[in-house]
C-alpha cells in the first residue's frame, strides 16, 4: 500500500480525538437512551423511609397513620408463628390514596414477609375482630376525616425478630413507611 | 495482480467470519433462557430465591385420592409420577408456579392439575423465609419417559433470566412403578400421606 500517503499532523490528531472522543460520547449516548427508565426506576424505587415509633402517628400519602397493634399468636405445630398487624389511617386527602397499597413485615436480617391473602383459621379464633378487617388495598371510597382500619396477617418463623411493618401506597413513592 | 489476490482473500475471509457469526449467533430464548442451578435426588438444592429438596418420587399406574366422605381414583394413559419435597423461601416470600418433568427425549411435560386442591400442592403453596414446608407435585408422563428423567422447577414458567432449579432423578425407573397408590389428606406436619395399596 504505498500509494497511500502519510498522514499528516491534523490528521493525526483528530484520529487520536476522535477515539478520545467516543470514551465519553458512548456512555452518554446510554445514558440519554435509558434517561426515561432510569427515572421511572428511581421513581417507583421505594427508597426514602418515614420510621414510626410504637403508637406514634405520621402523616403518609394524604393519611395520618398510626399502627394499633402487632400482636405475636402462639406457635403453631410447625414452629410457624402467626403475627397479626393492625393499623388505622385518618383521611385528610383522599385523591391521593386511591393508588394501590402494599404492606410486608421485614426483620432485622432483611428477610420480606408478605401478608397472607386470607386470614388462617387461627387468626380468626383468636383475633376475630381483626381478621374481619380490610387488608390494606385501594380505597376508592376514601372520605376526608374518615378512619381506615385495616389488618394484615403473616406467617414467620420463631427466628424472626425485630420486626417492622412497612407500608406503601403506590402513588406516594418514593416514601414509604416503616412502623417499628 | 498481487494486490488483486490480497483483496479477494481478504473479502473471502471476511465473508468466512461473516458466515460464522452469523451461525453461531445465540437466539432471543437461548440469550434469556433460564439460569440452571443444579443438583440431585434426596439433596437440598439452594438457589438465590429460593430452596428446595426432592425427597422421593412415586410411580403408580392409579392414583385415588380420599378426603372427607369422598374417594376418587384417577387412571391415566401414561403413568403417575407422584414428588415429595420441602421448600423454603430465602428472602422474600414467594410461589414457585412452575414445575416441570423433562423427559430424556427432551419432551417437557408440564404439572397435572387434577391434584390441585391436595394441600401442599406446589403451585398453591406460600412459601416463607425461614419455614420450610412440605410440597407435592403430580406428572403424567409416558412409561418410556420415566427413567434419566430431570425436574425442572422456576417461579414462573416464562419469565426471561429466571433461576430454575434442575434436579436430576437418577435411580427413578419402570421398575417403581407400583400398581396403585392412595393419596389422603393428613392433619399432621405434612398435610398429605401416600400409601401404596
Amino acid at each position: 500500500m504505498t500509494a497511500a500517503a502519510a498522514p499528516t499532523g491534523g490528521e493525526r490528531r483528530r484520529y487520536w480525538f476522535s477515539l478520545a472522543a467516543l470514551a465519553i460520547v458512548l456512555p452518554a449516548a446510554i445514558v440519554v437512551n435509558s434517561w426515561d427508565s432510569l427515572s421511572e426506576w428511581r421513581r417507583l424505587n421505594s427508597r426514602t423511609p418515614l420510621t414510626v415509633e410504637r403508637g406514634a402517628t405520621q402523616r403518609y400519602a394524604g393519611a395520618q397513620w398510626q399502627l394499633t397493634s402487632l400482636t405475636r399468636l402462639p406457635e403453631g405445630p410447625t414452629g410457624a408463628i402467626p403475627i397479626v398487624a393492625e393499623f388505622e389511617a385518618v383521611v385528610d386527602d383522599p385523591d391521593l390514596l386511591k393508588s394501590p397499597c402494599a404492606v410486608v413485615l421485614v426483620d432485622d436480617r432483611g428477610r420480606r414477609w408478605q401478608p397472607a391473602f386470607l386470614p388462617s383459621r387461627v387468626v380468626r379464633q383468636a383475633r376475630r375482630e381483626a381478621a374481619d378487617k380490610p387488608r390494606c388495598g385501594a380505597f376508592p371510597n376514601a372520605e376526608k376525616g374518615k378512619t381506615i382500619m385495616m389488618a394484615a396477617t403473616f406467617t414467620v418463623p420463631g427466628s424472626a425478630t425485630g420486626l417492622t411493618l412497612s407500608v406503601t401506597v403506590a402513588g406516594a413513592r418514593p416514601e414509604y413507611l416503616v412502623f417499628r | 495482480m498481487n494486490n488483486v489476490l490480497k483483496a479477494i482473500v481478504a473479502v473471502a475471509a471476511s465473508a468466512a467470519v461473516l458466515y460464522g457469526l452469523q451461525r453461531t449467533t445465540p437466539s432471543y430464548g437461548e440469550i434469556t433462557s433460564p439460569i440452571a442451578v443444579t443438583g440431585k435426588l434426596g439433596k437440598r438444592i439452594a438457589a438465590n430465591a429460593f430452596v428446595i429438596g426432592v425427597v422421593k418420587v412415586h410411580l403408580a399406574r392409579t392414583v385415588t385420592t380420599k378426603s372427607v366422605g369422598r374417594t376418587q381414583t384417577f387412571t391415566s394413559s401414561g403413568v403417575w409420577a407422584l414428588v415429595e419435597g420441602a421448600a423454603e423461601a430465602r428472602s422474600e416470600s414467594l410461589s414457585l408456579m412452575s414445575a416441570q418433568w423433562l423427559g430424556r427425549d427432551g419432551v417437557r411435560y408440564a404439572l397435572s392439575q387434577r391434584f390441585s386442591t391436595v394441600p401442599g400442592f406446589l403451585p398453591s403453596q406460600r412459601l416463607e423465609p425461614g419455614l420450610p414446608q412440605p410440597v407435592l407435585m403430580a406428572f403424567e408422563i409416558p412409561e418410556d419417559q420415566v427413567s434419566e428423567g430431570t425436574l425442572l422447577i422456576a417461579r414462573t414458567a416464562w419469565t426471561p433470566l429466571e433461576e430454575e432449579v434442575r434436579i436430576e432423578l437418577t435411580g427413578v425407573g419402570p421398575d417403581d412403578i407400583r400398581p396403585a397408590l392412595v393419596l389422603a389428606r393428613s392433619e399432621g406436619a405434612v398435610p398429605w400421606t401416600l400409601k401404596s395399596e
